[in-house]
């Protein structure tokens, strides 16, 4: 299992650090944020290829992250003779048995540590230095990668050339299916480990048999025929025989199939679980590192819901699974807990989330905790009417929506606040949260989460019980009757609270949409001072 | 745990063990064969793969290499942090006064050999366990050819080896150390050269170590062979070698060739000559191998010029010291069916003359 993942000077990460949970690690993250890039590191330095391909193949001189090369070329301009940027991508594993063909203490930690481990590095290949002095001497940010070369080693400091066969890597990748067979590399590889030696030997052997079998059949009278024929160049026999060369061996041919349906004939959504599945199910004796990028993605809900207990039921103890998400759904399901939140190229694992709290989540997968997971601060409000309110205050006050500030205001629909204002917590996120008394003394309430609260970071705010026990009585009591009735258009036949507990979202759309002035409630106007200060 | 030494004479097909050996270990038994000549390395891993070819888990290193792969490069680190081996550095040497780093490594960063048995060893201690679980999880066994030829730090590691985890089976000659690792260190002077065999059986006595006596040679006829075993002296208590050399030629055993029978004994029997060193066997202009280059050859018939010291040995009976002699057994043990010696005198010696 990967116990820690350094990368500098890819992409957007300059120095990066991660410890890794030990089964399931959830990556969430803004656009932009570095999701894809850290898988892509992952596996770049697990299988030394980047999409199947190979580095030398792949590198391009956008892989260099553009600060330490503009850092570089400043300093060459300014005649310091600093070094080339390098990449480096470092992963340490755990100390077993199995792994210690890797151990060493060829790797960047201080003090010096041993330990299992594999780097991949791009950095510029000795054989060109006197090409390199030449090009930095008028540098300019595009690096010249023609120059730079891949070093794949182990923590032993010995070159790796192909995979170590305990490292077995699954990538899942459901956002493009890349080649026309629907078989790319990454599900060649996955089915490869599937199978035994001898059974690729037989596959292949057999294969080989079946198509010389057609030289002698079909083809024969054929070639009789056209064997006469004098077309070639130097008057040398023509014949057609089935192509026996390594381009086309078995595996382009032999594909897997879903019901008798060739696999990429399959929809894209089938193909996914077919890939996890055939990942995850593997012998567990080895370390397994499954990647899988954005699993919500060509799926419905129902086959998602599926998709993601199956993933449960397969991980084994020896797996370890890094999941790209955009989805809460997927986020609550496989478990708050797991989460690892990335932005502006730091990573941060959420430690010590409550049990009760990752499966109070879990049992309400559809709550959109991502939102509370991304957004820079939050109000949490009880319900939609209030939701509505609140934004039409907080506009009132600051002139702007609170969404344009960087205020995400989300309705707890009936979610207890006390696992909402945990997970806030956890995350060190800004919270103002509103609630109704209920005709509770507000102190009373407030001791309950008092543990997730904190002065200036994340506060309650409640109002008066004589002021009101929900938000309605209190809008009442702070704008008078008239100007309420005025402002939500409800003539004086009606009775105005009970109108009002009844039309809950539309009174409070009304608010929202009318031109008079409205004197917020004490709590409300508190919390959206609070929140944009 | 179970550890092995195999003291085998001369023309005993040692390699041969091994390879029978690899042959008959389980399929995915790791063995690591090490050995420190070129020639027997690649020697080696040619009988490894026709003989045990089925085995993937068998590999060949040479020494040199085992201490580079398995010890300083991995861990280097700890003596020296931030620190990388870039290469190996096989002739030259540290400056006599060098400390630290340069020491060991050159200004290239590559390892000097004579060095690698101290660092190596030095890291053992200084990953704190750490390099010995590695090998201890990466190897089951490690077999140890011509194990006479090491000196120096590489005792300290072969006792390391001995107390590990893993099965280590050696096979050597003691009688034939003419190599040496490291020309100038210090370290277990007393263990060097033929000496070494007490080493090992004080490593016996403890219970690390089971030594078996290989006395059989399938090469050297029994006259030679018995000659041979009068070239060290009883202190040594090697035991007496057997021969299985049944083949008759009309002209087999251990002969005294005057000067003025050179030529023609030469231009009768076709002899490979041995000499010493280049500064030896000046008087006579003949195809001279030294005996060095030699080792780990066979020949029909060989034809020595002796040493001041073997002279006196044959004429007198005084043994020769450990190195010159196993030099001198090295020479005699080459021939499958006569070994000539140039000598005017025979003093109290019972070997017979050649006369044409």
């Amino acid at each position: 299992m990967i116990t820690k993942i350094k990368i500098h000077g890819y992409r957007i990460y300059k120095d990066f650090e991660l410890e890794p949970n030990q089964k399931l690690n959830l990556i969430v993250g803004a656009n932009e944020s570095g999701k894809s890039t850290l898988m892509e590191a992952i596996a770049l330095a697990l299988t030394g290829r980047v999409n199947g391909r190979r580095v030398s193949e792949e590198l391009n001189p956008y892989w260099f992250n553009t600060t330490l090369v503009e850092e570089f070329v400043w300093k060459r301009n300014n005649g310091e003779r600093v070094a080339f940027p390098e990449i480096s991508i470092e992963l340490f594993f755990e100390g077993r048995d199995d792994l210690q063909q890797l151990c060493g203490a060829i790797n960047t930690e201080i003090p010096t540590k041993a330990c299992p481990g594999i780097s991949m590095s791009i950095l510029p290949n000795p054989d060109y230095a006197d090409d390199l002095d030449n090009w930095a001497r008028n540098p300019s940010p595009i690096l010249p990668i023609e120059y730079y070369m891949d070093d794949w080693r182990s923590f032993a400091d010995s070159k790796i050339t192909i995979r170590p066969k305990q490292l077995a890597t699954a990538i899942i990748d459901s956002r493009t299916v890349r080649s026309t067979s629907g078989v790319d590399y990454h599900l060649r590889e996955i089915l490869g480990d599937h199978l035994k030696p001898s059974e690729r030997a037989d596959i292949s052997l057999t294969y080989r048999q079946v198509k010389a079998s057609m030289s002698d059949g079909a083809l024969k009278t054929v070639n009789e025929r056209i064997g006469k024929l004098h077309a070639s160049l130097h008057d040398r026999p023509i014949s057609l025989a089935m192509d026996q060369s390594t381009r086309t061996s078995w595996e382009s041919s032999v594909t897997p199939h879903v019901n008798k349906v060739p696999f990429s004939m399959s929809g894209q959504g089938q193909q996914a679980a077919i890939k996890i599945s055939l990942a995850m199910n593997k012998h567990s004796d080895q370390a397994n590192f499954v990647m899988v990028e954005e699993p919500e993605n060509h799926l419905t809900h129902t086959s998602l819901t599926t998709l993601l207990s199956r993933m449960e039921s397969l991980a084994g103890e020896q797996q370890q699974l890094f999941v790209t998400t955009h989805s809460s759904f997927v986020l609550n399901r496989l478990g708050l807990g797991s989460l690892l939140l990335m932005g502006r190229g730091e990573a941060h694992t959420v430690l010590g989330l409550s049990k009760d709290t990752v499966s109070y989540f879990q049992k309400l997968p559809g709550y959109d905790t991502l939102r509370i997971v991304l957004a820079d601060k939050i109000v949490l409000v009880e319900g939609s009417s209030d939701e509505i309110v609140f934004e039409r205050i907080f506009r009132d006050i600051h002139g702007k929506k609170p969404m344009e500030c960087g205020i995400d205001v989300l309705s707890m629909r009936g979610l207890s606040l006390k696992h909402c204002l945990e997970l806030c917590a956890k995350l060190d996120k800004t919270v103002a949260a509103l609630r109704d008394n209920d005709g509770i003394d507000p102190v009373e309430l407030r001791t309950q989460v008092q543990v997730w609260l904190s002065n200036g970071r994340r506060e309650l705010f409640i109002g008066k019980v004589e002021d009101g026990e929900t938000l309605e009585p209190q809008l009442v009591h702070f704008n008078g009757e008239a100007v309420l009735r005025q402002i939500l258009n409800v003539d004086a036949r009606a009775d105005l609270s009970k109108w009002m507990k009844r039309e809950k979202t539309e009174g409070a759309l009304r608010i929202a949409e009318s031109q008079q002035q409205i004197i917020p409630p004490e709590y409300m106007l508190a919390a959206a001072k609070f929140i944009h200060g | 745990m179970a550890n092995y030494l195999t003291l085998a004479v001369a023309g005993s097909r040692k390699t041969q063990g091994i390879v029978e050996h690899c042959a008959s270990l389980p399929h995915d038994r790791r063995a690591l064969v090490v050995t420190y000549t070129q020639t027997n390395q690649a020697e080696l891993r040619d009988r490894l793969s026709t003989y045990p070819g089925d085995h993937p888990d068998i590999r060949v290193m040479g020494w040199f290499t085992f201490l580079l792969r398995d010890f300083a490069r991995p861990f280097l680190p700890f003596i020296f942090p931030g620190k990388r081996v870039r290469g190996f550095n096989f002739e030259g040497r540290p400056h006599r006064m060098a400390k630290g780093l340069k020491r060991f490594l050159d200004l290239n960063e590559a390892v000097y050999s004579c060095e690698l048995g101290r660092l190596a060893h030095e890291l053992v201690e200084a990953s704190k366990g750490v390099l010995l679980h590695r090998i201890e999880c990466i190897y089951d066994e490690i077999l140890i050819d011509e194990v006479q030829d090491l000196s120096g730090h590489d005792w300290e590691i072969i006792d390391v080896l001995l107390n590990s985890s893993l099965d280590v089976r050696m096979v050597g000659d003691i009688r034939q150390s003419v190599l040496a690792t490291n020309p100038r260190s210090q370290m277990n002077k007393k263990y060097a050269y033929a000496e070494a065999i007490n080493w090992f059986r004080e490593r016996e006595a403890r219970g690390v170590l089971e030594i078996i006596e290989n006395a059989t040679t399938w090469r050297c006829h029994p006259d030679i062979a018995a000659f041979s075993d009068t070239i060290f002296d009883s202190s040594w208590s090697f035991p007496r070698t057997e021969s299985r050399n049944k083949t008759v030629t009309g002209h087999e055993g251990v002969f005294l060739v005057r000067h003025e029978h050179l030529d023609e004994y030469i231009a009768q029997f076709d002899p490979q000559c041995l000499r010493s060193s280049a500064n030896s066997g000046k008087d006579f202009d003949l195809d001279y191998l030294n005996f060095g280059l030699a080792k780990g050859m066979e020949y029909r018939r060989v034809l020595i010029v002796p040493t001041d010291g073997i002279v006196e040995f044959i004429q007198s009976g005084n043994h020769l010291g450990p190195k010159p002699a196993a030099n001198f057994y090295v020479a005699v043990t080459r021939a499958a069916q006569s070994v000539a010696i140039v000598l005017p005198d025979a003093g109290t010696s019972k070997l017979p003359f050649w006369e044409p």
